[in-house]
């Protein structure tokens, strides 16, 4: 019990002091403000201060999460655009929200370029997802019955303009069929109405609808994936499942960026607290536990992802306005 | 079951646990209390301190901020006529009349009682019945949500006492303020000025800062500049006296427990809600329905009871199903599944040590609030009498804080001097500010639901009229609604006669 004192003793003093500076004056010298474009609470946020709790140790400072919340995100991403570039300031940014947020508002203050990517670090997909006493017990039966009374059967999902209904939009083109988009006030919402049986299906992140699946509320039709997720590995990919191919660009990333102008050395420096971050096993173990779906890429290969999510967009963006 | 429960019990014997809930309860008080800090980032906050800890150590000391800071809110509503949170303004109507008719200590004494009642009697219905009400939570959907949002601001009639015509005006301002923002359906942008800050529309925390703390900064000054010097009586009341008083209020308290309970468990709805329909209810079963809103002890122990009833409701699907109710809930959700905990029946059997140990620790959160806050308001009763000079650019300066805290934003600022100005005009015409904040808050609810529920059948006006009167839960609300709108209406004449 005096352990326990003890940890929750510790545990306290992480918040209330400071961090301890190292002697040596190298980069970084002092906490370095991670900017999260949601509130405090919410799925970025509690993926970031999960982060910025591991990090501390690869990095020999810690990372102060600051939430710039407001907007569907384009208040944080503006505030990282325009961020002080000397190291200190870096984000979280969330793919593709922030390139839907540029894409479907006029006077956004900022350009996809303004950001340097550091590192990926979630990777969580869209699911269809209907209620276990469903009578839909496979995709084709789903969008048989979409095809047969185009736009009659309704598909809840966070919304509007989310990364949700852009994955909808996405495979309504590639499938030739059209349902009833009704948007909710997040993943969470809509996965109640379908537990009511207000809604056919559901398009939750997968994430979110992992719990309600492993307690038999919910069963999970497909996932909006290259490869089929190692939360639901019976459970085929919609490409797969379908007989045609769908991109999964509603996925929703989340990783960390710098404001363009950050110096070579300092990205390095970064770079490599994430990825070492990326491969400590308390971490992983953590993550394992608290369902936060992880997917490492480094800074070329996010910043490529970035630029093909961001050319794959245009095609749909005008279905979404 | 049983043994569950006992295991949960054993958790109590932790002392590590007994620290974590006082650190909550007092972290909570304080976060309540002060305009602009809400308990949602308290709990935010606190998520990442409690992943080092055993998870039942860990939640209680979240459980404690939730129970605390929803207690708390009405301290400074009482004190200083600013709610400490939106689950204060309905306390605010007649625990302010009572702090100024000399009697702080016997309102913040009936807040305190009341609030643990409430608050003890959601944790009984979590402890017992919560799955069975889970189920009920999973039968609102959007019709109902639409007509609860109606119900809602049919309470208006109540908050506008003697006035109806201008708390008409103010709840339909509070719905026009409600359409800024971006449509909850179709995305679209109104009212914006294309300022982002604005695209999630106006923020509910900063308006009410500034609905209530700028009207009561200009008072003050008013006061300070005049020869009249303003310092009220501080009441020596027992607090103990006061339970013998809420001991005859039994009903009430009883029926503003359920109501609360009811809202809670309707995931999306919110503890102000909970306090205002409690406070409805008991001001139409009232025989003395003219004291309300002059510092009645009913009004005022049946909206504190009401909002504490929610904490435990919210709890309920949450843990049943997943499912959180309001934004500290979905944070709490957070703080579970980080523990690796999956919401749903195995948390009852499996992990109930953790579970069990959690909803006793909120037994001891809700009792542990009252010396605290007691403890604090002792001390801070003195805040009445402190010179206007000293206490209005303390409450100026603790609003200009509170509106930037919630989201580190400047223009928040401006949106609650813009909104004070707005309370301040209300105040001095004599127009009621609470039925602003209901039209606020429910506003966006009524819109968002009747869109959704239209959609879901696809724009057919008589399939949605059919499912007001079909479904059963609709058809209680939608009976409930004309019920409150025709005695209302009879209200008003009869007190218009009266007037003649």
């Amino acid at each position: 019990m005096k352990l326990f004192i003890k940890k929750l003793a510790a545990a306290l003093g992480f918040v209330t002091l400071a961090g301890m500076t190292p002697a040596i004056a190298e980069y970084p010298e002092k906490p370095i403000t991670l900017i999260v474009a949601y509130s405090p609470g919410g799925g970025t946020d509690t993926a970031a201060r999960t982060v910025a709790k591991f990090v501390e140790k690869h990095l020999g400072q810690r990372l102060v999460v600051e939430n710039k919340s407001g907007a569907g995100g384009q208040i944080g991403f503006s505030a990282l655009a325009r961020a002080n570039t000397d190291g200190y300031e870096i984000g979280f940014i969330n793919v593709p929200s922030i390139q839907l947020v540029k894409q479907l508002r006029e006077n956004v203050p900022y350009e996809m370029s303004d950001f340097a990517p550091i590192a990926n670090i979630q990777l969580d997909p869209v699911v269809v997802a209907v209620n276990a006493d469903s009578p839909y017990q496979t995709l084709s039966e789903l969008l048989d019955a979409a095809k047969a009374d185009p736009g009659a059967v309704n598909i809840g999902a966070d919304g509007p303009q989310s990364n949700n209904q852009l994955q909808l939009i996405v495979a309504e083109d590639a499938l030739a069929t059209k349902f009833n988009f009704i948007a909710f006030d997040g993943s969470g919402p809509a996965i109640k109405a379908t537990l009511g049986g207000e809604l056919a299906a559901s398009l939750p992140s997968a994430s979110s609808a992992g719990s309600h699946v492993d307690a038999g509320r919910l069963r999970v039709l497909g996932v909006f994936a290259d490869e089929r997720s190692p939360l639901f590995p019976d459970v085929p990919t919609v490409s797969e499942a379908a007989g045609v191919k769908v991109p999964s660009v509603g996925a929703s990333l989340r990783g960390i960026a710098a404001p363009k102008g950050i110096s070579d050395a300092h990205k390095a420096r970064l770079e490599k607290a994430f990825a070492d971050v990326m491969a400590d096993p308390d971490f992983l173990a953590h993550a394992e536990t608290a369902g936060l779906p992880l997917k490492y890429m480094d800074a070329a290969a996010f910043e490529a992802y970035l630029q093909e999510a961001d050319a794959a967009l245009g095609k749909y963006i005008d279905l979404m306005k | 079951m049983f043994e569950n429960m006992l295991l949960g019990l054993q958790a109590l014997a932790d002392p590590a646990l007994l620290l974590a809930v006082l650190i909550g309860v007092v972290g909570g008080v304080i976060i309540g209390a002060l305009p602009g800090l809400t308990s949602t980032m308290g709990v935010a906050l606190l998520i990442p301190v409690t992943f080092s800890l055993p998870p039942q150590v860990g939640l209680a000391m979240l459980g404690g901020i939730y129970c605390a800071s929803t207690y708390s809110g009405a301290i400074s509503a009482i004190l200083l006529n600013i709610p400490g949170t939106s689950a204060s303004v309905a306390t605010m109507l007649d625990g302010h009349p009572m702090a100024k008719n000399g009697e702080p200590g016997r309102a913040i004494s009936l807040a305190t009682f009341a609030s643990c009642f409430g608050g003890l009697v959601s944790i009984v219905a979590l402890l017992f019945l919560a799955p069975q009400l889970a189920e009920f939570s999973l039968r609102f959907g959007s019709p109902e949500y639409f007509l609860l949002a109606v119900f809602g601001i049919t309470v208006i009639a109540s908050m506008s006492a003697g006035a109806m015509e201008k708390g008409l005006i103010a709840g339909a301002l509070g719905l026009i303020l409600s359409t800024v923002g971006t449509h909850p359906l179709t995305g679209t942008m109104r009212f914006t000025g294309g300022v982002p800050t604005l695209f999630d529309g106006i923020p509910l925390v900063v308006s009410l800062i500034g609905l209530y703390s700028i009207p009561e900064v200009i008072d003050l000054i008013d006061r300070a500049k005049s020869t009249h010097t303003g310092a009220a009586g501080v009441d020596k009341t027992s607090p103990f006296a006061t339970l013998r008083e809420l001991a005859r209020q039994k009903f009430n308290l009883f029926r503003s427990s359920l109501i609360g309970i009811i809202v809670g468990i309707i995931p999306g709805v919110g503890c102000s809600v909970g306090g205002f329909l409690a406070y409805d209810a008991a001001k139409k079963g009232s025989n003395n329905p003219e004291k309300f809103g002059n510092g009645a002890a009913e009004g005022l122990v049946a909206s504190e009871t009401g909002n504490n009833a929610v904490t435990g409701g919210t709890l309920i699907p949450l843990l049943t199903l997943g499912i959180p109710g309001n934004p500290v809930t979905a944070v709490l959700l957070g703080g579970i599944m980080i523990h690796g905990l999956r919401p749903g029946p195995e948390l009852f059997t499996t992990n109930a040590d953790v579970t069990y140990g959690f909803i006793f620790s909120l037994f001891l959160s809700n009792l542990l609030f009252v010396p605290v806050g007691l403890l604090l308001a002792r001390y801070g009763l003195r805040i009445v009498q402190v010179p206007a000079g000293i206490l209005a650019p303390l409450i100026l300066s603790l609003a200009v804080i509170g509106a930037y805290s919630l989201r580190s934003s400047v223009d928040d600022i401006w949106i609650m001097l813009a909104i004070g100005a707005l309370g301040w005009g209300m105040a001095a015409l004599a127009v009621p500010r609470a039925p602003l904040v209901l039209g606020l808050v429910l506003g966006t609810l009524a819109e968002g639901e009747l869109a959704r529920s239209l959609a879901l059948v696809r724009g057919d006006l008589g399939a949605f009229g059919m499912q007001l009167v079909t479904r059963p839960v609709a058809l209680v609300i939608l009976i409930l609604c004309v019920s409150a709108i025709i005695h209302g209406i009879i209200q008003h004449r009869r007190d218009s006669k009266m007037l003649e």
